[in-house]
C-alpha cells in the first residue's frame, strides 16, 4: 500500500489531511475499517474528474484513491457480463472487452481518466443514453465496502435478478456517501457493425423540438441525439447517430435525411460515430461554470428560452449542448463577473424548477460563486428518507461528510 | 351456527376501518376472508385479520394509521398473481388490497408519461394508449391479470425485458404510504431525479416499504417493426447453443423464449397451437426495430437457428398467427395442468451461456425424486422457469417436488446465478436468501427496508431469512451545516 501525503489535495475546496492508494479491496477494507475506529471522515478519489460536484466536505481525513484497483475481476463474454473494480477507466474497461466486440454502452466524457467507480458514483452519462440508458439500467451487481470496512455485495452477475435490496442502483449516483464502491458488474452490449451520425441544422429551439418530435414520430431508434448551441445566433445544430447493421443504419440515416429535409433543414452525413460525444466532451469540459439541467422533453422550448438561452448569453464563450428526446442540457462557459454570474445562475434555476426540473452545478471554480449559489437546488420531498438511509448506511457521518445534496 | 365472540379490540379496529373505508369495503366474514388467504403460491393459505380495499391515497393513509394506532402487521396486496407468497398474509393482518384502485390519472404522451393507481391491470396500461401507437414494455405472461402495484413490488419481468428490462427501468416516481400514514412522492415523473435512487429501493421491495397508491411510469413508442419466429430443434442442447450464437452475432432480440417437450405438449393440448410434440426443444424469438434492421437481424438470426440445428423454423404469417404463438407461450404456465394435477413453478437465474448444462443437472436431479420437470423459460437472460409436476394426492410427491424445487435453487447459485429473476423471495424462498447472500449482505439491505419501514410493518417475515430488527441508529448523527441551515438556497 503507498500510502502518500500529497500537500494541496483537496477536495471541492476541503484540504485532504491524508492520501492513501491501496493495493487490493482488502487493503482497501483495512483503509475504511482504521479509519472507523479512529473516526476519520473518508472521501474517495478516482479520476478526478468530477470533484467540482456537490458541497465541500465538512471534512477529509482519509483520501482513499482507487488508482490500484483496476483489475478485471471476471469478464464472461458469452454471458456479456463484466465485473471491474472501481478504479479502472471506462477506456481501459473498454479495451478489455473490445476484442470480443462488446462494450458497456454508455459514453461519459474522459473515458480515458474518468474510473467506473467514479462514473457510478456521479452517475455519469453521454449521448448514448437515448438508446441504452443510464448506469442504473446497466449495473447489475456492485460490492461495497461500508463505512465500518465491512465487504458488503448486492445483485449479481446475471441479467435478470431480483432477488433482495437493489443495493447496486443505490450505489448509482450515491457520491461515495454511502459506501466505497469496491467493484461493479455490467451488462454489455455488442459494439454495432456501423455508427453513422448525421448533422442537421441550424435551426431555433422550436425548429429542434419539431425535429424531435418527427424523429419519434417516424419511429426512427437514433443511438444518440444531441444539438450544439451556436453562441452568437442562438440557434442549433443537430447530431444524431445511428447505430446497428449496415442495411438498417444507411436506410435511418436516408430517412432521417428526409424528415429534415421536409423542415427546410440541411443535413451533412458523417462517417463518424463518435460525434456526437466528442461534442458532448467538448461542450461538458469547458469554461469554468458548468451546469446540468433536467426538465420535461416536452417543456423544452420554453426552457430554452426562460432559461438556457439567458444563462448562456451571460456566460463568456458559452458552450452549450442538449439532449431534446430526454430533456438534458449541459451549458458552459466562463464567469462575467460574480453578481450577473449569480443573477443569471438563480434566474435558470428558477425558471427550470418551475418546470419542475432541475440544474446542478457540475463544476464552479470561483469559490464567491459556490458560495452563494447552491449546488443542486430545492431537495425533493423524499429527501427525508435519503437522510435515513444515511444514518443507516454511515450514522458517524463520516464518508464525504456534507458533499451531496443538502448536505447528505 | 355458532360463532365465537369477536375480540373488543377487532370490533374497534373494524368499525375504525370502517370509518375510514366507508361501508362495505372491509372484509371481516370468515368466508368471505377465504379468497385472500393465499395469493399465487397456492398451497399456503393463513387468514388474516381483516381485509379492506381502499380506493384513493387518502384512504390507504388512514387504513395505515388504524393499523399503527393498533400495532398490526400490514400485507399489501394487488391481484394476488404473486408466485413467491409475497401477497400471503401473516397471522392477524390487515390485507390492504388495492384493486378497487383502477384510475390512469394521467396520459402525457409528449413526455411519455403515465399516471396510474396501483389496481390497473398490466395491459389496461397499453390498452389506454395503444391507438395513438405507444405501449407499456413490462409484459409479465400474467399482464392480463397482475396489477401495477403488484409488478412494481415484484420489480416484475417479461418476455421483452431482455431488451427493454424490467419494471424497475420503466417507472419513474411512485407515491408510497409510509408505516405512519405518511404519504411520500418518491422518484420524479419530470426529469433526472436529485439525491439517492429511491424508486430503486421502492421497486422489488416486494411490500416491505410502504405501500404504493400511484405511480408514474414511462411509456414507448411501439417499434415500426416486429419479426417472430418459431424454431424446433431436437434437444435443449442445439437451442441453448442458437440463442447464444444469436447473441454473438451481436443481435439484440426483443425476446428469446424456450420451451421444452413437455412444455410444448402441455402448451398444445391447453390452447390449440399447432406446435410439433416430437422436438426437443422450441424457441419463440421476437427482433423489433426500424425496418431495415429488423429485416436484417431477422434474416440472420433464422440462418444461426438453421445453422445450429433448427427441425423447422416458422414465421408467423399475420398479426393473428403471431398473437397465436405468444398466447401459446403466456398460457404455459396454466396449460401444466393438462399434463400434471398439480405443479410448482420454479424461478432462477443461470448465466445464459449455462443454460443446456444446468437443464441437465435439473432433469437428473428431478428424475432422482421419481419427478418430471417441464421447461418454458426467458433464455435470453438465462432465466429460467422449471416447473415441478406432481400428483398431491400421492403422499409425499409434494414434499418430494419441494426438495426438487430447492435443489434447482441451489444449482442455479452454484453456477453463479439468483434465486429469482422476477417473481420475488416473498416467504417462499426467503431460506435461500442467507445461501446467495452473506450475513453482512442482508444486514445492508435491511438497512434500506429500515429507512422506510424501522417498526417492520409491512410484510414481516418477507424476504429476509431470519427476523432482522431495526434497531437504533447507532451513534450520533450530526446534521452537516446545510443540512442544519435549510437546504436549497437557490
Ligand atoms: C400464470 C402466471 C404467470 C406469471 N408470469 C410472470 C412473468 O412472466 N413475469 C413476472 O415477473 N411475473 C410473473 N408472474 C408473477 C406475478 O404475476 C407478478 O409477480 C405480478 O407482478 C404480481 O402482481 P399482483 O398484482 O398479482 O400482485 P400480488 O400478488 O397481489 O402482490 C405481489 C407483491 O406485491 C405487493 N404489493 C402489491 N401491490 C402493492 C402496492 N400497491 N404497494 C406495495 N406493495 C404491493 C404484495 O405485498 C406482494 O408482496 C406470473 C404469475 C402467474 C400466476
Amino acid at each position: 500500500m503507498r500510502d502518500v501525503r500529497v500537500g494541496g489535495t483537496t477536495v471541492r475546496g476541503t484540504p485532504a489531511r491524508s492520501i492513501v492508494a491501496p493495493g487490493d479491496l482488502a487493503e482497501a477494507a483495512a483503509v475504511l475499517g482504521d479509519a472507523a475506529s479512529r473516526g476519520d471522515a473518508v472521501a474517495f478519489l478516482g479520476g478526478g474528474t468530477e470533484l467540482g460536484l456537490g458541497y465541500a466536505p465538512s471534512r477529509v481525513d482519509v483520501l482513499v484513491k482507487t488508482a490500484h484497483l483496476c483489475r478485471v475481476v471476471e469478464y464472461a463474454p458469452a454471458d456479456m457480463v463484466v465485473e471491474v473494480e472501481a478504479g479502472i477507466t471506462l477506456a481501459a474497461m473498454q479495451r478489455a472487452l473490445a476484442p470480443h466486440r462488446q462494450r458497456l454502452a454508455l459514453d461519459a466524457p474522459y473515458p480515458e481518466l474518468a474510473t467506473i467507480g467514479g462514473l457510478v458514483a456521479t452517475n455519469a452519462f453521454g449521448p448514448r443514453r437515448l438508446r441504452f440508458g443510464t448506469f442504473r439500467d446497466l449495473i447489475v451487481g456492485v460490492s461495497m465496502i461500508r463505512a465500518d470496512g465491512e465487504r458488503v455485495r448486492g445483485g449479481g452477475k446475471v441479467v435478470k435478478n431480483v432477488a433482495g435490496f437493489d443495493l447496486p442502483k443505490l450505489a448509482v449516483g450515491s457520491l461515495g456517501t454511502l459506501g466505497m464502491i469496491a467493484t461493479a458488474t455490467f451488462r454489455l452490449h455488442p459494439v454495432p457493425e456501423v455508427a453513422r451520425a448525421i448533422r442537421v441544422g441550424a435551426c431555433g429551439a422550436d425548429g429542434l423540438v419539431a425535429l424531435t418530435r418527427a424523429t419519434i414520430a417516424n419511429r426512427l431508434e437514433p443511438a444518440a441525439f444531441v444539438a450544439t448551441r451556436d453562441a452568437a445566433s442562438g440557434t442549433y445544430e443537430a447530431h444524431v447517430l445511428f447505430e446497428g447493421f449496415d442495411a438498417g443504419v444507411a436506410e435511418q440515416i436516408a430517412r432521417f435525411a428526409t424528415i429534415a429535409e421536409a423542415q427546410g433543414l440541411t443535413s451533412e452525413s458523417l462517417g463518424d460515430g463518435e460525434r456526437p460525444g466528442a461534442l458532448d466532451e467538448a461542450a461538458r469540459t469547458h469554461g469554468d461554470v458548468r451546469v446540468r439541467i433536467s426538465v420535461p422533453p416536452g417543456d423544452f422550448v420554453a426552457f430554452e428560452r426562460d432559461a438556457l438561452a439567458p444563462l448562456a448569453n451571460v456566460l463568456g464563450d458559452a458552450r452549450a449542448i442538449v439532449y431534446p428526446p430526454l430533456g438534458i442540457a449541459f451549458v458552459s462557459g466562463y464567469a462575467t463577473g460574480v453578481p450577473a454570474t449569480i443573477a443569471a445562475l438563480q434566474g435558470a434555476r428558477r425558471a427550470v424548477e418551475a418546470l419542475h426540473g432541475n440544474l446542478v452545478l457540475t463544476d464552479v471554480r470561483d469559490p464567491a460563486l459556490g458560495d452563494a449559489v447552491d449546488p443542486y437546488g430545492t431537495v425533493p420531498p423524499s429527501f427525508f428518507l435519503m437522510q435515513r438511509l444515511k444514518e443507516r448506511f454511515d450514522p458517524a457521518r463520516r464518508l464525504n461528510p456534507g458533499r451531496f445534496l443538502g448536505g447528505l | 351456527m355458532k360463532t365465537l365472540p369477536i375480540p373488543d379490540r377487532d370490533v374497534a379496529i373494524f368499525r375504525e376501518l370502517a370509518g375510514v373505508v366507508g361501508p362495505g369495503r372491509t372484509i371481516v366474514d370468515l368466508a368471505e376472508l377465504r379468497t385472500y388467504e393465499c395469493d399465487g403460491l397456492a398451497g399456503v393459505r393463513v387468514r388474516p385479520l381483516a381485509v379492506v380495499l381502499p380506493e384513493t391515497t387518502e384512504e390507504v393513509a388512514g387504513v395505515v394509521r388504524v393499523a399503527a394506532a393498533h400495532g398490526i402487521p400490514i400485507v399489501p396486496r394487488g391481484s394476488g398473481t404473486g408466485l413467491s407468497g409475497g401477497a400471503l398474509p401473516v397471522p392477524g393482518c390487515l390485507l390492504v388490497v388495492l384493486s378497487r384502485m383502477t384510475r390512469i390519472l394521467a396520459i402525457d404522451l409528449e413526455n411519455q408519461r403515465m399516471r396510474v393507481q396501483p389496481g390497473v391491470i398490466n395491459l389496461d396500461v397499453t390498452r389506454a394508449i395503444a391507438a395513438d401507437g405507444y405501449y407499456y414494455a413490462p409484459d409479465p405472461s400474467s399482464q392480463s391479470v397482475c396489477s401495477i402495484g403488484g409488478n412494481i413490488a415484484e420489480n416484475s419481468g417479461g418476455a421483452h425485458c431482455l431488451k427493454y428490462g424490467f419494471t424497475v427501468n420503466h417507472v419513474v416516481a411512485a407515491t408510497v404510504v409510509l408505516a405512519d400514514g405518511r404519504v411520500v412522492t418518491v422518484g420524479e415523473s419530470a426529469s433526472d431525479p436529485l439525491g439517492y435512487d429511491l424508486i430503486a429501493a421502492v421497486v422489488g421491495s416486494e411490500g416491505l416499504v410502504g405501500i404504493v397508491t400511484e405511480a408514474v411510469v414511462r411509456i414507448l413508442r411501439v417499434p415500426e417493426l416486429t419479426r417472430t419466429f418459431f424454431a424446433t430443434f431436437p434437444s435443449t442442447d442445439e437451442a441453448g447453443a442458437c440463442v447464444s450464437e444469436i447473441v454473438a452475432a451481436g443481435i439484440v432480440p426483443a425476446a428469446v423464449e424456450m420451451m421444452d417437450t413437455l412444455a410444448i405438449e402441455a402448451i398444445v393440448k391447453a390452447t390449440g397451437v399447432d406446435w410439433p410434440l416430437d422436438v426437443g426443444a422450441a424457441l419463440l424469438m421476437d427482433v423489433d426495430g426500424t425496418r431495415a434492421e429488423v429485416e436484417h437481424t431477422a434474416g440472420a438470426a433464422v440462418e444461426i437457428a438453421r445453422a445450429a440445428g433448427a427441425i423447422e423454423v416458422r414465421t408467423p404469417k399475420s398479426d393473428a398467427e403471431r398473437a397465436l404463438m405468444w398466447k401459446g407461450r403466456k398460457g404455459a404456465f396454466a396449460a401444466m395442468g393438462r399434463i400434471s394435477p398439480n405443479y410448482y413453478v420454479q424461478d432462477g437465474v443461470i448465466p445464459r451461456s449455462q443454460i443446456s448444462t444446468v437443464l441437465r443437472e435439473i432433469a437428473a436431479v428431478t428424475a432422482s425424486e421419481g419427478l418430471r420437470v417441464a421447461n418454458v423459460f426467458h433464455a435470453g437472460d438465462g432465466n429460467l422457469h422449471p416447473l415441478v409436476l406432481y400428483d398431491a394426492r400421492v403422499p409425499g410427491e409434494e414434499h418430494r417436488a419441494e426438495t426438487v424445487a430447492g435443489k434447482i435453487l441451489q444449482i442455479c447459485i452454484r453456477y453463479g446465478g439468483s434465486i429469482t429473476g422476477e417473481h420475488g423471495v416473498g416467504v417462499d424462498k426467503a431460506v435461500y436468501m442467507g445461501e446467495l447472500f452473506g450475513d453482512a449482505d442482508l444486514e445492508t439491505m435491511n438497512f434500506v427496508r429500515c429507512t422506510f419501514d424501522p417498526e417492520r410493518t409491512f410484510n414481516p417475515g418477507k424476504v429476509f431469512p431470519t427476523p432482522r430488527l431495526c434497531g437504533d441508529v447507532p451513534g450520533a448523527y450530526a446534521p452537516h451545516a446545510v443540512e442544519a441551515t435549510g437546504v436549497g438556497r437557490g
